[in-house]
């Protein structure tokens, strides 16, 4: 009996050096189509990396924004520039409130915004976060809060891409890091300093989506809980903002009433899909995203909200 | 719980160091446990049907002591009756109650005459196919005074309840697996050690094999309306090896695990879809069950014994039931039917024990004659499969008609292609895996076992790597447990 359970350590631990060396050649060689349990999406989608490494050079913002695409496609810090307000968009690719968390426990404190801007969408608190999640281990620098996450979802992709990351990210640095900067333009998207993402400019062709109710993820839930504990903690304005999706797509989910009471309990609330202005074919270039016509006005529409309401003082 | 869950990874160290560091030294603790542990097995599903576990193994204990005093014959019959009724009343209420209910008033409506019966909504437990039979056995193995009934109502309890096995066989016989909870237990480390190589086969089989083939089975079988006939062939074969994947991946698993606990269990599988014919196939496809309806049904019903005509009689009627006991649809009854007129030729010709023994023993390849039988008897197979596969049967003969409509001549067209391709790469080298160690109880169980140890934990650590790259992330029932 000993003999057998010192044997099962002994091969548990010639496979965990195993694993560790194969998943290494397979993350650097494999195509994809091979390795479906390896999404290492190092400055793939999102510019993630970009925004991650440009925020160093951001301090004392006034408005920090937060959230998944319909975040960093849709406030654009340019224009609140032009009105007087200093901001950064942290916003990345179907970001959940479980990833929203650990960003915020890394860069809260650098940053040291005077509001919050943060972008929950149905869309986001309805996902398991996974994809979300790979985009930030595989984009940041990861540390103890990425294994936490990692643990807290228990799902083999992420386990095997934070694997890869901590070896990628040793790799990068020993040898070539300017050989994997992220280039600023990608398809039709273009970069912009402070963490927009600019679309060129396209127009939605009208869908006729079916009705379907919202299914949503309670754990999305607790993580927001968290991160109202984490910013009050410091004084931090917090605002939610619902971005506006087109008619069609909104209209089709037959529980958005039900989001907005549960998302109105836990603080300020404003569900723009019932505030902008906006029409499906002119302003946004897919179902739930704004194009540049679409973000001027839902910024605007914003900033006059928050002015009005004496969230900001305008100079 | 299922085997391919974090809580079975933890749930199985426990009871095995209980087992043995706790338990070591009294058997009836032994036994205790295994009931104890067994139930929380099969609670953690639905802790609800474990009254149903324990009235049927208390039926079926009280109906083996009565036995054992009882010397008349009618009596003994009586008690083997309720018995039966028993077992089978609980199994056709979940399984069969709404079948037969849509069934006879769709039967009288085709004869002018509305009836209202209402279906119910009926959960069907876990596993209640398997414990049935087993249960079943017992009773009429004591009845037939081929075993002793047991006293020993904890032992007894394990046996029906044995978590291993509890849920998706193989179905054990009372005569096999009930005498071993009677005597001591010690630890084997070579069985020990076998039992993982054999739980890590079945892993890879259901993770890697079933679950793949599973994601383009679903596909490409719940939009068959979209695809020509060569997609819908692939879906096919998909499906072929997803089943075989999924339920012989379980069995080796529970084979494995018992075999970690000193227990033996039958050979469920023995590389079927390397038969020459469908005889062969039905000795080395879900043997246990396939053994159970030869001496509980089939041989009671005259065997071979009565004539050919009565002969055909019986084997319709055995291959009918068991695809019946697969689920209460009219595409089981017609997969058994078909199963049976496979047959039909090779019992008239007498030849359906010509083969018996592994196909190209000792060699590396089979003849050209064997290669055409393994692959004629594959496709049978396979086309029988659409119907166990298929929704109903209009499903499956629409499915069948695209398939062998000119569109079989056009190239598989669907969205997952090229993932589709990498699980038909995957499914070849596990089916070499399994030609290479054909010899054996399960394909890796010999392979690569003379070389050094590196060689051979680099070979394990490979599968387990497979394994974590390719398996679903979201945990997947085997499809078994719906029977």
């Amino acid at each position: 009996m000993k003999k057998f359970i010192i044997l099962l350590l002994k091969f548990s631990l010639f496979s965990l050096v195993f694993y560790s060396f194969l998943i290494i050649f397979w993350g650097r060689f494999a195509p994809s189509v091979l390795s479906p349990n390896l999404n290492f999406t190092y400055i793939k989608y999102g510019f993630t990396n970009t925004r991650l490494n440009e925020i160093k050079n951001f301090k004392n913002i006034d408005i920090l924004f937060l959230g998944s695409s319909h975040a960093y496609r849709g406030f654009d810090t340019r224009i609140f520039d032009e009105a007087g307000l200093k901001s950064f968009n942290l916003g990345s690719s179907s970001q959940t409130p479980l990833q929203t968390e650990i960003l915020l426990k890394r860069y809260l404190d650098s940053l040291t915004p005077k509001m919050i801007l943060f972008e929950v969408s149905p869309v986001t608190f309805s996902l398991d976060g996974v994809e979300s999640t790979l985009d930030i281990i595989s984009n940041d620098k990861n540390d103890f809060n990425s294994i936490k996450l990692a643990l807290k979802q228990n799902n083999l992709k992420i386990y095997n891409t934070l694997f890869y990351s901590f070896f990628h990210s040793f790799y990068r640095d020993l040898f070539d890091e300017k050989k994997y900067a992220e280039d600023i333009k990608k398809g039709n998207d273009t970069y912009i300093s402070g963490g927009y993402v600019e679309n060129q400019m396209k127009y939605f062709k009208y869908v006729d989506y079916p009705e379907i109710k919202w299914v949503f993820n309670e754990t999305q839930f607790s993580a927001l809980q968290r991160i109202i504990e984490l910013v009050n903690k410091r004084n931090i304005k917090l605002i939610f903002i619902q971005a506006p999706s087109t008619s069609s797509f909104y209209k089709s989910h037959t529980n958005n009433l039900e989001f907005d009471e549960r998302i109105n309990k836990y603080g300020i609330y404003y569900n723009f899909n019932v505030i902008s202005k906006l029409d499906d074919s002119l302003h946004f270039y897919d179902a739930h995203h704004l194009n540049q016509n679409g973000v001027e006005i839902f910024d605007n529409d914003v900033i006059n909200l928050l002015v009005k309401n004496e969230f900001i003082k305008r100079e | 719980m299922l085997f391919n869950s974090i809580d079975f990874a933890i749930f199985l160290p426990i009871v095995f160091l209980l087992y043995w560091f706790v338990a070591n030294k009294n058997l009836k603790l032994q036994n205790l446990l295994i009931v104890v542990s067994s139930y929380v097995f099969y609670g953690w599903w639905d802790w609800r049907f474990l009254a149903l576990i324990l009235f049927s193994t208390l039926v079926d204990y009280l109906i083996g002591v009565g036995l054992l005093k009882e010397e008349n014959g009618k009596k003994r019959k009586a008690l083997l009756w309720t018995s039966i009724i028993v077992n089978l009343g609980f199994l056709g209420f979940f399984k069969y109650y709404n079948f037969f209910i849509e069934n006879f008033t769709t039967a009288f409506s085709f004869f002018g005459n509305e009836i209202q019966a209402n279906s119910l909504n009926i959960i069907l437990p876990v596993g209640i196919s398997f414990y049935t039979f087993q249960t079943l056995s017992y009773s009429i193995d004591v009845y037939r005074r081929k075993l002793e009934p047991t006293k020993d109502f904890i032992a007894f309890t394990a046996f029906v309840s044995f978590f291993p096995q509890l849920v998706a066989g193989p179905i054990e016989r009372a005569t096999n697996l009930l005498p071993q909870f009677y005597k001591k237990r010690t630890f084997d480390y070579n069985k020990a050690v076998d039992g993982m190589r054999q739980i890590l086969w079945g892993l890879f089989k259901k993770m890697v094999i079933a679950d793949n083939c599973a994601e383009y089975a679903n596909i490409i079988f719940n939009n068959s309306d979209n695809y020509n006939g060569s997609t819908l062939f692939l879906g096919a074969l998909f499906f072929a090896f997803q089943i075989y994947g999924d339920f012989s991946g379980y069995s080796d698993i529970a084979i494995g695990t018992s075999r970690l606990f000193g227990f033996d269990l039958k050979r469920n599988f023995a590389f079927p879809y390397f038969s020459r014919d469908i005889a062969e196939f039905w000795r080395r496809w879900h043997i246990s069950l396939s053994t159970w309806f030869r001496d509980y049904l089939y041989i009671p019903l005259g065997g071979s014994r009565g004539g050919i005509w009565m002969n055909v009689r019986n084997i319709f009627i055995i291959f009918i039931v068991s695809g019946f006991w697969h689920g209460a649809n009219w595409t089981f009854i017609v997969w058994g039917a078909l199963n049976a007129l496979y047959f039909l030729p090779l019992l008239l010709l007498n030849k359906n024990r010509q083969h018996i023994g592994i196909v190209a023993q000792g060699k590396y390849f089979p003849t050209l004659r064997e290669f055409f039988q393994i692959i004629l008897t594959f496709g049978l197979t396979v086309f029988a499969w659409i119907f166990f596969r298929a929704e109903n049967i209009d499903h499956a003969l629409n499915y069948i008609s695209e398939i062998f409509s000119t569109s079989i001549l056009s190239l598989p067209d669907f969205k997952e292609i090229y993932g589709a391709y990498v699980t038909l790469g995957l499914v070849t080298i596990f089916m070499m895996v399994e030609w290479f160690g054909r010899d054996h109880e399960f394909a890796i169980e010999k392979l690569i076992i003379n070389r050094s140890r590196t060689l051979r934990w680099s070979f394990y650590s490979f599968i387990i790597f497979i394994i974590i790259m390719f398996a679903q992330t979201k945990e997947t029932p085997f499809i078994y447990f719906q029977f």
